[in-house]
């Protein structure tokens, strides 16, 4: 069924929601998805802006929260008890600013540099959001 | 009642895709042959879960349009 591999580099709402969705119904339906969080997309997932849910948004995502839609993070945590999708957490941001894997919403499998995960999504579909 | 279900999943009030993750946590949880119901307020639902139903290799026994929502009946295969 292939390989999906999404680099999520942006830290806007509506981004995030869209890349979560899409990866993990492909996750779902028998695809292997990496997931790569690396600059605004890696800091979406700090524990304080989670719980404050202080993420960049537009109208949309305004929307989205009033209305209470599944959070990327919730549906990204549902996709890994059912489905084929690893997330990873950028090492080099993380290095630069500080940061432990404890300052992040439990939900990487581990922390990596960009030569592993180019290494992981060799022959897989990329995109970058 | 037309496509009587083992069990019913009630996702109303659940965007996209909180429908279909549900039905994928019970689909898992269930042996095969089960025929499973979700109910769902969400459209886009009502026609993405019968995408996930046929790429995931399982049967649809049908779509039913109720009162302001939808009740996707679905068979496990596999």
């Amino acid at each position: 069924m292939g390989k999906l591999a999404m680099v999520l580099a942006s830290g806007e709402l509506e981004k995030l929601q869209a890349a979560s969705i899409i990866a993990s119904v492909a996750s779902t339906v028998g695809m292997e998805v990496l997931l790569f969080a690396t600059m605004d997309g890696l800091m979406a997932f700090r524990k304080d802006v989670v719980e404050e849910k202080a993420w960049k948004t537009g109208e949309l995502g305004k929307g989205m929260l009033e209305k209470n839609a599944p959070l990327f993070i919730d549906t990204l945590k549902q996709a890994k008890e059912v489905g084929n999708i690893k997330i990873y957490a950028c090492g080099m941001v993380m290095d630069m600013l500080g940061l432990k894997k404890e300052d992040f919403v439990d939900i990487f499998d581990d922390v990596l540099g960009v030569t592993a995960f180019l290494g992981m999504v060799e022959g897989a579909q990329v995109l970058f959001i | 009642m037309q496509g009587e279900a083992d069990r019913v999943i009630d996702a109303r009030g659940s965007y996209c895709p909180g429908p279909l993750m549900e039905l994928i946590k019970a689909i898992k949880e269930e042996d095969v042959g089960t025929v499973l119901a979700v109910l769902s307020s969400d459209a886009s639902s009502a026609k993405d879960i019968p995408e996930w139903v046929k790429k995931a290799g399982h049967e649809l026994v049908g779509v039913f349009e109720e009162d302001g929502y939808w009740r996707i009946v679905i068979r496990k295969s596999r």
